[in-house]
Order: structure tokens, then sequence, then C-alpha cells
């Protein structure tokens, strides 16, 4: 760390500390363009998201990070060092855990970790201590002298994660890691992710659920069809829909008088209805809600049912995209 | 060197661990080599197994020297022969029509010529039935002519009139006992040297080589399908490492296995091949040439099905056109071919080896397994890889 790279060069800003700087990075498979012009950066202890839909080229932008494909054009820098195929200084900083599993079937877990370890240059006493406490924290310490062909799904995955992180790198890639596992086992995972990052482990991690993105990661980017649509924190990223909660009233009555003495409730923006049902677009959802509710029944309306939704990361994508995060 | 050793290592356990490996590269040759061994011929034997052969001969009844030659070839132990005289057109005939494997017309004035000092001409009609049986009466033949020819000009010029009947009964007798050795000596077809238990040996471990050395391309291909290729290549690993790793568990299973069947083979069947320094050279080089041409492989296919399919093909191919089960010859182009592929190379290599040759006598088939590994590497960098795109 604290190495300038190469863009650093003539310029008065101090040193880079990026853990990960991505630039304008473009792959192409013939007519389609799977990445296009993604850029991003991620900060020492940062936990960085990359969410998007199936096909919106996470993926694609995670193996040119790590050095799997080169990139059509762009730059990847990972500890100031510029990444490719065969860029071995900057790989030796990456932990990749791959959305396929990545582990050798007829071998133990212990002996897929030591072989991976010995690759990564670790030996001896290191080695044999690393592997064990990376056994414990994915909690296969029982079940290290097993071949892993008999290990339940979740076991290969928190295997598959343990690999990634024998080493441990200065930046972990996560693709999709929960995907196809039990509640518990996912639940697992993202606590094992958890302590990583406050370890100020620097963690790249993609997923299709918001809710892990919501969950851990500082700074998010939201991908589809291979270009980021915004970048930010969660709370950056919701104020880009408005920062409003919907509010949906149900009952019987005069609703249509009740409509138009609800726009006259502080904090309602928006009052759209018919029959039964009056759909409000609110600021701040929970604290005028009385107000609304009584408004509603002074002016004839007798409710019967209120639902209040607060914006997530799924109404942002569906305010970007106009489409749903998932299918 | 270290990353490299640590994958070969990683590669050689999973192969031990498989079991796979022990089945196609050892037991199903050496049980193939019972089998065959059992159908066509005794076991444990070292018996050429040379058919009897029907000799059609002419020569002048009268002729002490001719008759000489013909008791000698009748008289030699390795080939049982049934020696039918006649006139020389009938010799002839009878070889063209097969009722006579071969025809040795001996002329008229074959004494008398000799005992003049020069050489007269024997002349040899083989028919369709001729092989190495003929071809060992055909080295009798020539051996005794030779031999009266020299004794005669040698008597010629110490003055006597004529060849003592003792001196060409030793003659004959010489020429007789020298005959199998003459079939070694002079490194033709393979087929010629190697007894047929040594052919049986020699042949399988060249077939199943294929399939051994395969193991190292199945080996790339599962990394493939396992995942683990995308991981290895995210890590700091030098360049080329992942598929050396792979030629050298190809390389090294080939040569254990070889040299294992080898050693069973010719233990179980009596079989010596000779210097272990010549035979070892000749292991090391074909599992060369055979590791090299996997590499092909790995460019063409992009599963491991597709492989072991490939690779099936290539056993067979080049096992068989290498006289793996039976000799094989052809002529012009298919004659060269059948000369560059490294299995017949290295059969014909083990029987130069088995005759009593070194290594300077086997640096012909060395030379051609060395030759077909660079050429297949070569070949394999120029051709694109169809499997990496997956
Ligand atoms: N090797 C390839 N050849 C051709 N097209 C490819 C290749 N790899 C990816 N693609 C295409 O590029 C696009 C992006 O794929 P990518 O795998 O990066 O998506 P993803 O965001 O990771 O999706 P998922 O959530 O399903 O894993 C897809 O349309 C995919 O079909
Ligand atoms: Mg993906």
């Amino acid at each position: 760390m604290g190495v300038a790279g190469p863009t650093d060069a003539g310029q008065s800003a101090p040193p880079t500390t990026e853990v990960l700087r991505v630039h304008g990075l473009v792959k192409r498979y013939g007519e389609l363009t799977a990445v296009d012009g993604v850029s991003f950066t991620i900060q020492p202890g940062e936990t960085f998201g990359l969410l998007g839909p199936n096909g919106a080229g996470k993926t694609t932008t995670i193996s040119m990070i790590a050095g799997l494909i080169a990139a059509d054009a762009g730059t990847v820098t990972v500890a100031g060092m510029g990444m490719g195929p065969s860029e071995t200084a900057a790989k030796r900083h990456l932990g990749l855990v791959p959305q396929e599993l990545a582990i050798y079937p007829d071998l133990t877990g212990r002996e897929n970790l030591n072989f991976f370890g010995r690759l990564q240059g670790l030996n001896g006493k290191d080695l044999s201590r690393r592997t064990q406490e990376v056994l414990e924290l994915i909690g296969l310490a029982d079940r290290a002298g097993d071949l892993t062909k008999n290990y339940s799904g979740g076991m290969k995955r928190r295997l598959n994660i343990g690999i990634g992180l024998l080493h441990r790198p200065t930046l972990l890639i996560l693709d999709e890691p929960t995907v196809g596992v039990d509640p518990q086992s996912r639940n697992s995972i993202l606590e094992a992710v958890e302590a990583l990052s406050s370890e100020g482990m620097a963690v790249l991690y993609t997923t299709h659920y918001m809710e892990e993105a919501e969950r851990l990661c500082d700074r998010i980017a939201i991908i589809d069809e291979g270009s980021i649509q915004a970048e930010g924190t969660r709370d950056q990223l919701i104020k880009l829909t408005g920062g409003v909660d919907r509010i949906n009233l149900h009952g019987s009555g005069n609703s249509t008088a009740a409509a138009a003495a609800l726009r006259l409730v502080p904090g309602v923006q928006h009052v759209d209805g018919d029959g039964s049902a009056l759909a409000l677009t609110v600021h701040d959802g929970p604290s005028v809600l009385a107000g609304i509710v009584t408004g509603a029944a002074n002016a004839g309306m007798s409710v019967t049912s209120v639902e209040i939704t607060r914006p997530d990361l799924e109404s942002v994508f569906l305010h970007l995209t106009g489409k749903a995060l998932r299918d | 060197m270290r990353q490299l050793w640590i994958m070969t290592l990683k590669d050689l356990r999973q192969r031990v661990r498989d079991r796979s490996v022990f089945v196609f590269s050892l037991v199903v040759p050496l049980a193939l080599m019972g089998v065959l061994s059992l159908v066509t011929g005794g076991f444990g034997s070292d018996d050429p197994g040379l058919e009897p052969v029907t000799v059609a001969a002419s020569a002048a009844n009268a002729d002490q020297l001719a008759t000489a030659v013909l008791d000698t070839m009748e008289s030699q132990e390795v080939v049982d022969v049934t020696l039918n005289r006649m006139s020389a057109d009938d010799a002839r005939a009878a070889a063209r029509s097969g009722a006579a494997d071969v025809a040795i017309i001996i002329p008229d004035d074959f004494g008398s010529s000799l005992r003049s000092g020069s050489s007269p001409t024997v002349q040899v009609v083989q028919g369709d039935g001729a092989g190495l049986e003929t071809d060992v009466l055909i080295s009798v033949v020539v051996g005794v002519v030779d031999q009266l020819h020299a004794a005669s000009v040698a008597a010629a010029a110490a003055g006597a009139a004529g060849l003592p009947p003792e001196a060409i009964a030793a003659i004959g007798n010489q020429a007789a006992a020298r005959a199998p050795a003459l079939t070694l000596k002079e490194g033709r077809a393979s087929d010629e040297q190697l007894s047929f238990q040594g052919t049986l040996v020699a042949g399988q471990a060249g077939l199943f080589l294929m399939f051994t050395v395969g193991f190292g391309v199945l080996g790339l291909l599962a990394e493939r399908e396992q995942g683990t290729l995308a991981r290895l290549k995210s890590m700091p690993l030098g360049h080329g490492i992942i598929v050396a790793s792979k030629a050298a568990v190809g390389y090294i299973l080939g040569v254990a296995a070889t040299g294992v069947l080898l050693v069973t083979g010719s233990l179980l069947f009596g079989v010596d091949f000779g210097s272990p320094l010549v035979v070892g050279v000749l292991v090391l080089s074909v599992v060369a040439a055979a590791t090299s041409l996997t590499f092909i492989v790995a460019r063409m296919v992009r599963t491991a099905e597709q492989a072991n399919v490939a690779q099936s093909i290539l056993a067979m191919v080049l096992g068989i056109a290498g006289g793996a089960f039976f000799p094989i010859q052809g002529s012009g182009f298919a004659q060269t071919l059948l000369d560059i592929n490294p299995v017949g190379a290295f059969i014909r290599g083990l029987g130069i080896s088995a005759g009593g040759g070194g290594l300077p006598e086997v640096g012909a088939p060395i030379a051609v397994m060395l030759v077909f590994a660079g050429a297949c590497l070569v070949i394999a960098r120029i051709i694109p890889d169809r499997g990496a795109r997956a």
C-alpha cells in the first residue's frame, strides 16, 4: 500500500490509497457488449457492492478485475499495480471467490485449502495455522478430512469462500456467493463477510439480492446491461427516487372527498385514487400516517387497511431502469 | 518451479486416488497381454511361433554343393521345412500358385562356378505365404552360399582342386547354427526381431501409453469443468505453469506405467528386452512423443468426453499401425506414415535392443519419436484453442 499508481504520476494529489481502481472497462462478445465502460474505486476496508440482475455483466467485470480475461478497453489497478491476465504482482493482492464452485471434489476440504494456500506462497506452520483458522471461520473444522464431493451444497459454498480469503488478500472478490444456499448457510456467509470487513479487508461483492447489498455494503453500484446506472451509499441511492414513501389506503365511503382532503395534509405530495383505494406519495410516511388516517375518516371514508412502503434498492432499480431487479 | 511441482503433485494425488489410471494403464493392458498370449500361443514360452514352410527347390541332382545348400536349409532348427525337389519351372509355378511358400532355384552350374571362384546366382521366389519363416530360410541360403563362395575362393587360391566333403559339411552346419543370429542382427522390421511374446508386451505397452499420458489433458479439462481453472488463473502463477504441470503429470504417469508394463510383462512372459539403459531411453522418448500429442488433443477438444474419444482413436490408430497386435506393412507414402509412428518406432527400438543393440543402434527410432514430439508441440502452438472460451 502507499504505492503510487501510474495514473498519479505528475499530479499534486497524494499517492493513491485505493485498493482497486477500475476505469472505463469494456468487454465485447461478438455483437454483445457485456461490459460497457464500467468505472469505480474501492477504498481500503470498504465493502463495495455490484448489484444487478442476471446478465448485467457482473461476472464479466470481475473476470477482468481478477485478470482471468483481458479487457477490450479500460484499465484495472489493484493496490497501485496494473492488472491483466499475466500480471502476477497485482494478482498477489487478490482473493477470488468465483460464482461457480471452484473446488476439487476428490480432495478433502483441508487438502483443497492447503493446495491453494501453497500456490499463494504459504507453507509450513504458517499454512497449517491459517488453514485451521479459515476452517473455523467457515465452520468446516469438523469436516475438514472429508472429500468435498460428500459436502452439502452450503458446505461447498463456504469452502469456496474460504479458499479465496486464505492468504489474507488486500481485496476479496465475492461473486454471488450465496446463490443456491439455504437461509442458515447464507446467514453464516454474510456474517463471515462482515467479520472480514471489520478486520479491515476490502471486499467487492456482487449480488442480485438487494437485501445483501443493503446489509453488507458501504457503497453500492447498480449495474444493468453492462453499465453502471448509479453509485453511492444506500441512502444516496434512495434519494435518487425522490426519497418518498408510498401509502395505500383501502376502505369504504367517500373516497373522492377523502382524496381532496388528504391533498391538504402537510407532507403529502400526491394522491391518486378511485373507488375504494387511494395511493399517496408522502414525505416521511410514518410521521404523517396518523394525520392521514384521521383526515380520511373526517372526510367520510372509513379506512379498513393501510400499507406503507418505504423505498429500497428495488425501487431505485425500478426507478433507474424501469424494470424489476428480479425476474 | 515450486508452483509447477505443487500442481503436479496435486494432480498425481488425484489420479492415484481416482484409481482409473491403474485400471487403464496397468490392469487392462496386462490382462490383454495374457488373453492375447493364451489365444495365440502358449503362456510363458518364448516360442517365436514360426509356421512350417513348404519349399519347392530345383537343383542338379549330381551337384554336391547345391545339395549341401538344401540340406543345410532343411536341417536348421528354427523353421520346420518340407522340401520338394522339382524342375525350375515347376518350382516357380508352385511358389506363384501358393503350393509352396518359397521356391529356391539353384542353377545347374552352381557347383562348377563356385569351384571356379565365381559367384553363381541363386534365385528365390517368394509366394503369398512368405513371412518371417521364409526370411529365415532365405538368410540361411544366402549365408551358406556366401561361405561356400568364400571357402572356394580360399581353396582355389591354395591350389586345391575343390572343397573336400568335410569342409562343405562344416560350412553348412555353421551357417545353419547362425541362422537365428542373422535374423536378429539385420535390424529390419520389429516383428522380425522381437519374439511373439515380446511384441505382445511392447505392443500393449505402446497401445495403452496414449491412454495413460491422456490423464494429463483430462486433468486440464477437469480443472475447466470444476471451475478451478478460473481460480487458478486469478492466482499469481507463472506463465504456462498450468499446462506444463498437466504435461508433467502425463509424462510421469506414462513413464511409470510403461516401465511397470515392460518389467511385469517381461517377467510374466519371459521376454528379455535387452539393456535397461537402452530400454529406459526408448521409454522416455516414446512417452515424450505421446505426451506432446496430447497437447494437440487439448487444443481441439472442449470436454472430457471428447478427449476420451480422441484419445481412444489415437491410441488405436497409433497402436495398431505401430504393430501392437500384428505387424503392419505398407508401401510408399503409407509406409512413411507407418515409419513416423512413435509407437511403431518404440516397438522397432525394443526389437533392436532385444537383439543386443545399444544406444547407437536405436538412434533412428529415438530420432523418430523425438522429432514427432517436437512436431506436435509446434502444431499445438499453431492451431487455435477451441476449449479456451468455455
Ligand atoms: N464467454 C462468453 N461468451 C459470450 N458471451 C458471454 C460470455 N460471458 C458472458 N457473456 C454474456 O455477457 C453478458 C454478461 O454476463 P455476466 O456473466 O457478466 O452476467 P452476470 O451479471 O454475472 O449475470 P449472473 O447474475 O447471471 O451471474 C451476458 O449476456 C452473457 O451471456
Ligand atoms: Mg455472474
